[in-house]
């Protein structure tokens, strides 16, 4: 089977557009939060304007081979992961007017489009595609899901990189430019409920979608068990700390371990097992 | 016409010698009336803080020159015998501009970018002004010097920053605390630190100050003051220690007057939610181990001055960007004061062409009707304002240095056979 970015050339130069800018972005955020650079405050929200709407167009046109349908390959997934981190952060940037954090976001968001790039090069077809409402609201869901977790985990370790900081006096650049400890504690609650609420979505959608269609699915399967364990942890994490005054730097540890460890699983499982939980496609 | 700056600042002289210098409101006027007054000078001002003592002077005679602006400034405070012409330091001309620039954009204060001096400028100008010892030339100086404030305010990061321990503790809460409107401040001691922290809490929102003292009508007045009225007795303080999100203390004592054993039960009522310590005593009325604690920040004086040393590195890292400022009004003003030098010249050059256009109408006066005179009139008018527009244009043009002004002026002066110029104009 044939390379289908090689085969169209607009999708082949859309794709490796992509991931340039979100690295043109990031560095533009960069320049801005490490140098103070006014040009880079300047273009900065543009660019990341422009690199959504691109990676957005990438995606249309990607599906549009399979008929817009979402397809389960580790280069869409990470290109999603992208693509929705970016905008759970435009989202944060325009509601909570600060782009102290943006560099830190749309950095990993550039390493995962950097990430997909390259796996692009390597795919064969477009992975194995999805139809129905129900299968397309659970992996959207997911994704949106796992960009929670990257949210939740990255504030996390601006926190605690803050609160070390201010602890050992510190007082330097990033005790300058990031939020103060209050806010960042309430991005991280905002990326937890996301996340909790996404991933509810997710479990309930594939529920549904399971009974739908009969088929069976491996229970032990690691992306499953994981699912489950996040939700479970981030729905504690929501409901015990208003109750009982979790310590959130224990919490801010843990988010962080969630993060790296669900990261790792979702590239490694992508890279290896590209089935469906188990189910063939 | 020259400008001329004497002066004692904390760079030349020590602090005795600053207050002994020092003008109040009333000396200032005083002095500068007196300056111009007795034909001494054109134009004079003083600025006078506590940290100097500067005049900015237009001579009106040759005589009046640094040495004797140092003996006058001394003689008038009948400080001879510890003032001394090498406490003070010169600047003419350029420099003078330059020096009050620096002064006015705060990079010449003692504590580098603060906010005070511009004001103190302004004041001194308003005096001068009120006084009418202000002309054309320290107008212009004055307003040029406002104009490099403003411009350092809003284009570099000069003033930015706490430079004071107990603005440095308000900095330091609002890292760690979004909205100090909504949290609860205790401040242990009434005294003169104590206050000026919670005067800067007070500033940036924090309503909810409770203020306790061993003197509890002390802690009365200041919570008064603040408009919080709200106070707690010295004794039982303690007991609601879990109730405040910043506790800053000032008190004068030798030993600690809180512990980590208080402070841990405090915590444990408060849920382990994040507090401040700021322990602004000395010595310390905070035993440090209490820093040690969960969720808890305590910072001392040494501490924050860790705050302030980081602030003070960053706004000398802007002072290329003010120097360029300074020095792009510093080619602006020296531009205008050329123009003052080539003006008698333009003013004797159009004097001259109007004189000659009198003189020839005149010869028409009775040959014509009033109506074909006034066309005439109207005529002449036009050419010479169109001849007299290039050589006018030329002496305003800038000019590389002020020593080429001469030879441009006695160029048109001798084509156009101006008699030599009035001094009192230049």
């Amino acid at each position: 089977m044939a390379n289908i970015f090689l085969e169209n050339s607009l999708l082949f130069t859309l794709t490796q557009l992509v991931p340039l800018l979100y690295i043109a972005t990031s560095a533009l955020y960069g320049l801005h939060f490490f140098r103070e650079l006014p040009l880079a405050g300047k273009l900065k929200q543009p660019a990341l304007i422009l690199t959504i709407v691109s990676h957005i167009a990438d995606i249309g046109l990607l599906t549009s081979i399979e008929g817009y349908r979402l397809s389960y390959s580790a280069y869409n997934l990470m290109s999603m992961v992208a693509l929705t981190l970016t905008i759970t952060y435009m989202f944060i940037e325009l509601t909570t007017k600060s782009d102290k954090t943006g560099f830190f976001v749309i950095a990993f968001a550039a390493g995962s489009a950097l990430l997909s790039s390259i796996l692009s090069a390597k795919t064969i077809d477009a992975g194995p595609a999805f139809s129905g409402l129900g299968i397309g609201v659970h992996l959207i869901a997911a994704i949106f899901g796992f960009s929670s977790i990257a949210i939740a985990g990255l504030y996390s370790g601006l926190y605690l990189i803050l609160f070390r900081q201010i602890r050992l006096n510190r007082f330097g650049l990033l005790f300058q430019r990031l939020p103060n400890l209050e806010v960042l504690e309430l991005l991280i609650m905002h990326a937890v409920a996301f996340g909790f609420f996404f991933l509810s979505i997710t479990i309930g959608a594939g529920i549904v979608e399971q009974q739908a269609s009969q088929e069976s699915i491996r229970l032990l399967d690691p992306k499953l068990i994981s699912i489950v364990v996040i939700w479970l942890l981030y729905g504690i994490s929501l409901f015990v700390k208003p109750l009982v005054g979790w310590d959130i730097k224990h919490m801010a540890v843990l988010l962080i371990a969630t993060f790296v460890l669900v990261t790792a699983l979702l590239f490694i499982m992508s890279l290896f097992t590209p089935s469906f939980h188990g189910v063939s496609i | 016409m020259n400008i001329i700056s004497v002066g004692v600042n904390h760079k030349t002289a020590p602090i005795e010698i600053r207050e002994r210098i020092a003008l109040s409101e009333v000396q200032n006027k005083e002095f500068v009336t007196d300056l111009v007054s007795s034909g001494l000078a054109s134009e004079a001002m003083v600025v006078s803080t506590c940290n100097r003592t500067e005049l900015y002077v237009v001579p009106a005679m040759s005589e009046v020159n640094c040495d004797y602006l140092k003996e006058y400034l001394i003689a008038y405070k009948d400080a001879r015998n510890t003032v001394r012409p090498e406490h003070f330091f010169n600047r003419f001309y350029c420099g003078t501009a330059r020096h009050l620039f620096e002064v006015s954009s705060a990079i010449d204060s003692l504590v580098l970018g603060e906010g005070q001096i511009l004001g103190q400028v302004k004041d001194a100008y308003r005096i001068a002004a009120e006084v009418g010892t202000a002309g054309i030339l320290l107008t212009r100086l004055c307003h040029t010097a406002f104009s490099v404030a403003k411009k350092v305010k809003t284009r570099t990061k000069l003033m930015e920053g706490a430079v004071s321990v107990s603005y440095a503790a308000v900095e330091l809460a609002q890292k760690i605390f979004s909205n100090l409107s909504m949290k609860k401040v205790l401040l242990v001691g009434a005294g003169e630190t104590g206050e000026l922290a919670a005067k800067h809490m007070y500033a940036k929102n924090a309503r909810n100050i409770v203020i306790t003292n061993r003197t509890l009508s002390k802690a009365e007045a200041l919570a008064e003051e603040l408009g919080t009225n709200r106070v707690l007795p010295y004794e039982s303080y303690k007991e609601h220690l879990h109730e405040f999100d910043i506790i800053i203390t000032a008190v004068s004592t030798k030993e600690y007057i809180l512990n980590e054993a208080e402070m841990q039960q405090s915590m444990m009522r408060r849920r382990l939610k994040p507090v401040i310590m700021l322990d602004l005593g000395l010595p310390r009325n905070i035993d440090p181990e209490v820093g040690k604690l969960q969720n808890m920040f305590l910072k001392d004086i040494d501490a924050l001055k860790h705050i302030i040393d980081k602030n003070l590195e960053r706004r000398r890292a802007e002072l290329p960007k003010v120097k360029e400022i300074i020095d792009e009004e510093l080619v602006g003003f020296g531009q205008w004061i050329n123009t003052l030098k080539v003006r008698p010249t333009i003013v004797d050059l159009q004097s001259k062409f109007i004189e000659i256009k009198e003189k020839e109408l005149e010869r028409y006066r009775h040959k014509v009707s009033e109506e074909e005179l006034r066309r005439m009139e109207h005529l002449t008018d036009r050419i010479l304002k169109k001849i007299l527009h290039h050589p006018i244009k030329m002496l305003k043009a800038p000019v590389d240095t002020a020593d080429n002004i001469p030879s441009k002026v006695n160029l048109v002066r001798n084509i156009f056979d101006l008699e030599e110029p009035n001094q009192s104009l230049q």
